[in-house]
């Protein structure tokens, strides 16, 4: 379960259903030895997910696994002492004591709590533990947050947008510590984020996640070389009977005088385009939020129709 | 001096790709000498801002070419390349970069003559833009003396 090949997080046909929220049926497998990152748009249930695999919200329907562990059945409480968990918003409950003193509380409840980690971390970050958390400023209470997080050393890292209120340098130091907890080759960490570039910098699959469901998980690399966009001059009603052959068209739209032709399998496209001898008037790489943008329009379209295409 | 690799993030070439071509191209040139030890799966990742699956594929297929080593529990590691592997892989680089250059050309329906030509000028740029050799090295971070 530990190491690279195995799973750190398996989620099977987990549903929950709250007043104004569905969630599921999500099939998720989180590789172990890698960073894996949720991205999604707000309210797609990121957060949810990680409250589930964190036995704070009981699913409906579904088995969830953490580090080869069934979640649920009343013994997770050990387990958890080897999860690092970042929530997206930190306790306001604590706000009174000082960091000092929740470190303190850290250090009884996790075995494997390192002191000397911890202080290197409080200075590699510059955070002051002396003072109360509810009067650190966002930043300086993120990165004692992460500190804590790092410092009892978990097999699994949970981290819920854990940039949100750090500077760019405060930011770049959390890249390099997060590259640096990866290097033994036997953690995972699995990270929600709405920043582009920090998905890029860090993560080694992508889940791409939309209104409770699991889109689809990919290869980073593999899915950022492989989408891109072709635009062809001419109206759309000229395009689409030929485009709509395209390999791995996943949106084809009039953009005001030329046709934009999205695909997720670049190579292919270019010999099928060569091959007819069509002439694009451009093209053009995607970047992460554009692909989620293809898919968000996909989904709410298969939603709306429940139809499969993707050419009206 | 594998910092020198470069990706072109715009291009539908895999990354693993783009980077073995380069990496192999830096190892069979003898820029790259021999017991070189190279950074972990981890931190070329993170240099090349690429996942470390597309990095360990790079380094599993230079290994299975007998042009990388890695030890375990130790690193990743230059091989040694015989004269002749290296005239071999010397002009295998050169030929597939060739072929990619040739396919980029065919795409954008270049005729022959206009690749003839387009290669020429290139070429002629490189004889004169050319540094003097040993000039590009950025120092292996301490990292020769190992291994």
């Amino acid at each position: 379960m530990n190491g690279q090949g195995g799973t750190a997080v398996r989620m099977t046909g987990v549903r929950l259903r709250q007043p104004h929220f569905q969630l599921g049926p999500i099939h998720l497998e989180v590789p172990a030895g890698f960073v894996t990152a949720i991205v999604g748009p707000n309210g797609s249930g990121k957060s949810t997910t990680f409250r589930l695999m964190l036995d704070l919200t009981k699913p409906d329907e579904g088995g969830i696994e953490v580090l080869g562990r069934t979640i649920g059945n009343g013994k997770s409480i050990e387990l958890l002492k080897r999860v690092g968990y970042l929530p997206e918003e930190p306790y306001r409950h604590d706000n009174v004591i000082r960091g000092m003193d929740k470190a303190e509380f850290y250090k009884h409840w996790y075995p494997d709590w390192d002191v000397n980690h911890y202080r290197e971390l409080l200075r590699l970050f510059e955070v002051d533990h002396s003072i109360r958390l509810g009067k650190m400023s966002k930043g300086m209470r993120r990165k004692f947050d992460l500190a804590l997080t790092l410092s009892h050393h978990p097999d699994l890292l949970l981290l819920d947008e854990p940039s949100s209120g750090l500077d760019p340098l405060a930011w770049r130091t959390m890249i390099e510590l997060l590259h640096r907890y990866m290097e033994s080759g036997d953690r995972t960490i699995l990270i929600a984020s709405h920043v582009v570039e920090e998905v890029k910098r860090l993560a080694d699959f992508i889940v791409f996640m939309v209104n409770g469901k699991v889109l689809g998980m990919y290869e980073k690399d593999e899915l950022l070389t492989g989408w891109h966009q072709f635009y062809f001059p001419g109206g759309y009603e000229k395009w689409r009977a030929v485009l709509s052959e395209m390999p791995g068209l996943a949106g084809l739209e009039d953009a005001g005088g030329v046709v934009r032709a999205v695909t997720s399998s670049a190579r292919e496209a270019d010999a099928w385009i060569a091959a007819r001898e069509l002439v694009p008037a451009g093209r053009k790489s995607m970047e992460l939020d554009d692909i989620l943008a293809v898919l968000v329009e996909r989904e709410k379209r298969q939603r709306q129709y429940g139809m499969k295409g993707v050419v009206q | 001096m594998w910092m020198s690799i470069q990706l072109n993030e715009y291009s539908a070439e895999p990354l693993y790709h783009q980077i073995e071509v380069q990496l192999r191209a830096l190892i069979v040139s003898g820029q790259l000498s021999e017991g070189t030890m190279l950074p972990s799966i981890r931190e070329m990742a993170q240099h090349l801002k690429c996942s470390v699956i597309t990095i360990r594929r790079v380094y599993q297929d230079l290994e299975a070419e007998g042009l990388l080593v890695t030890r375990q529990g130790t690193g990743t590691f230059v091989a040694k390349v015989n004269p002749e592997e290296r005239r071999r892989h010397r002009l295998d680089a050169v030929t597939t970069a060739m072929r990619e250059a040739v396919a980029a050309g065919l795409r954008v329906q270049c005729s022959d003559d206009e690749l003839r030509e387009l290669f020429e000028t290139v070429l002629h740029e490189a004889r004169a833009n050319r540094s003097p050799p040993g000039e590009e090295g950025y120092g292996e971070c301490g990292k020769e003396d190992e291994g």
